[in-house]
């Protein structure tokens, strides 16, 4: 038997929950956008130091499984240094710098795929770094990056779903908090998972679509 | 039509300035060398034509006078100032900074065989992009100048259209406005003609021809050696990553002394026999 009620009678903490997960999806995003265009661009600097950290940095965060990274920032890394780390913050960070490592490689693919005779030409008329990249590279690149960038966006909707292992209030938290008093985990599950569905399924639509546009664009 | 300053007709009293120097240029890739030690001058309005087998070093020697490859060792010398110096093996090295780099390198124009045009740039933004951006003229006036320089390359009515929508002649066409747009005091084209199709081919070399005209002083490595011939003050043969002779079109051309160069132009030479009455009447009327 599948009780609707469980659901409708706690709309109000599932919605919570949405907003939580919509909150650290847009927070994580946005950071890991600075951080993997300031990781992928130091990648390509031709500095060794900076590109041998950027290297480690990528290969840290892609080849830890975020469950580690996140546990580990929330309870190893206060002990290690010392310092009060909120679940929030450690939420925060986790997840941002992990998407943050796997923007950075879509970025540095990016770069990399753009003619390298779009360099010459752009250096042949005494362009700096800084304006080639500004005004010939990234354009071209940027609009390559758009469908990866749009699929490891929704990845990272998913993944936040870990958050509620570190007690973040997040929807897949508040599902158990509900299940854990109503007995009903099928409907809220069901319910979790509908939402995600919901939400996921149409930008999963328009993303094939930009690369669609984008594959015409080339 | 109002043209750089490096075709006023200042240029043609002073003829013998050196707009362009290399001493001993060496280049490695890795262990290989590819350029042994290449001295080259060419004069203000001078057209010097490089031929040379393939890997011979042409594209490299080329790129060597931008910076866009990094001599291993040797001097550059662009219009009196040092671009590149450094000894061979040795430490000694002029150091400019990468904006004085940037300044001295925009004095070179650099013609690509692929065109490299900015695919999202219309034609008029690509030439306006090295003036606004990198010389930081108004708007107004680079857009003017760009489209002088587009007018006298035959591209009027393509002005806004997007490299993609033109020919791979007219795409080149732009590439030489781009170029020109940053007033260089020496043009450098990479066989600039030889992704084109055939029937292409006349139109670029026509406008090369125009640019020689006018007193561009210009360096070009071209496979077509009738150009070559048509076009060139001199020609330089290069081989295996040295000079291996030089001189007028027609001595290298027409009498080569060299075994390789003989046997390079020995098609040419072939089919200049029977042209030969009208290349000397030709070349009788050039001088
Ligand atoms: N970036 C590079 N790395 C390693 N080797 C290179 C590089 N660029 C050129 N070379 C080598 O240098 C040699 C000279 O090349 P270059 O392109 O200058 O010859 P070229 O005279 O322009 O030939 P072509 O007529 O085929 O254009 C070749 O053997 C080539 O393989
Ligand atoms: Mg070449």
């Amino acid at each position: 038997m599948f009780d609707y009620t469980v659901i409708t009678n706690n709309i109000g903490l599932l919605w919570q929950g949405l907003l939580m997960t919509l909150y650290f999806t847009v927070i994580t995003i946005s950071a890991g956008l600075v951080l993997g265009l300031f990781i992928g661009l130091i990648q390509l600097s031709t500095f060794r130091p900076l590109v041998i950290f950027g290297q480690i940095y990528v290969e840290f965060f892609r080849n830890i499984p975020l469950l580690v990274t996140l546990l580990w920032v929330y309870y190893a890394f206060p002990i290690f240094a010392g310092v009060n780390v909120t679940k929030f913050w450690a939420g925060f960070i986790g997840l941002s710098c992990y998407v943050g490592s796997f923007y950075a490689e879509i970025l540095r693919a990016g770069v990399l795929s753009v003619d390298p005779g779009q360099t010459d030409a752009a250096t042949a008329i005494g362009m700096s770094y800084g304006q080639r990249m500004r005004r010939i590279i990234l354009p071209q690149a940027f609009k390559k990056m758009i469908p990866p960038l749009a699929g490891q966006s929704i990845i990272q909707m998913k993944n936040t779903t870990l958050l509620s292992t570190i007690t973040v209030p997040d929807l897949l938290y508040q599902a158990g908090y509900i299940s854990s008093f109503t007995y009903r985990p099928m409907e809220i599950y069901t319910a979790v998972g509908g939402i995600f569905l919901v939400i996921l399924v149409p930008l999963t639509l328009l993303s094939r679509k930009l690369e669609k546009s984008g594959a015409l664009a080339k | 039509m109002n043209m750089p300053s490096a075709t006023s007709p200042a240029i043609h009293e002073n003829a013998t300035r050196e707009i362009l120097q290399l001493h001993r240029i060496c280049l490695q890739f890795g262990a290989k060398h590819v350029l042994k030690g290449v001295d080259l001058s060419v004069k203000e309005g001078e057209v010097v034509v490089l031929i040379g087998a393939s890997g011979s070093g042409k594209t490299s020697l080329l790129r060597c006078i931008n910076l866009l490859n990094t001599p291993t060792s040797g001097g550059i010398v662009i219009d009196e100032e040092v671009l590149f110096h450094k000894e061979a093996g040795g430490q000694r090295q002029t150091m400019i900074s990468a904006q004085e780099t940037n300044r001295i390198r925009s004095s070179t124009g650099m013609v690509f065989q692929q065109f490299n045009l900015f695919p999202h740039m219309t034609a008029l933004e690509n030439v306006m992009e090295g003036p606004v951006i990198v010389k930081k003229q108004s708007k107004e006036q680079a857009c003017k100048r760009a489209l002088e320089l587009l007018g006298l390359m035959g591209l009027e009515e393509h002005v806004s259209k997007y490299p993609r929508q033109l020919s791979g002649g007219q795409q080149q066409r732009v590439a030489i406005a781009r170029a020109m747009a940053m007033q260089p005091k020496v043009m450098l084209f990479d066989e600039p003609t030889s992704a084109l199709d055939p029937e292409l081919v006349g139109e670029v070399m026509k406008a090369m021809v125009e640019l020689a005209k006018r007193g561009m002083t210009m360096v070009i490595v071209t496979h077509e050696l009738g150009f070559a011939f048509e076009i060139a003050d001199r020609v330089v043969f290069l081989d295996q990553g040295l000079v291996a002779e030089q001189g007028p079109p027609d001595k290298i051309l027409l009498h080569p002394e060299h075994p390789r160069l003989k046997s390079f132009v020995g098609r040419f030479h072939e089919s200049a026999d029977l042209l030969r009455p009208f290349l000397e009447a030709r070349q009788a009327e050039k001088s």
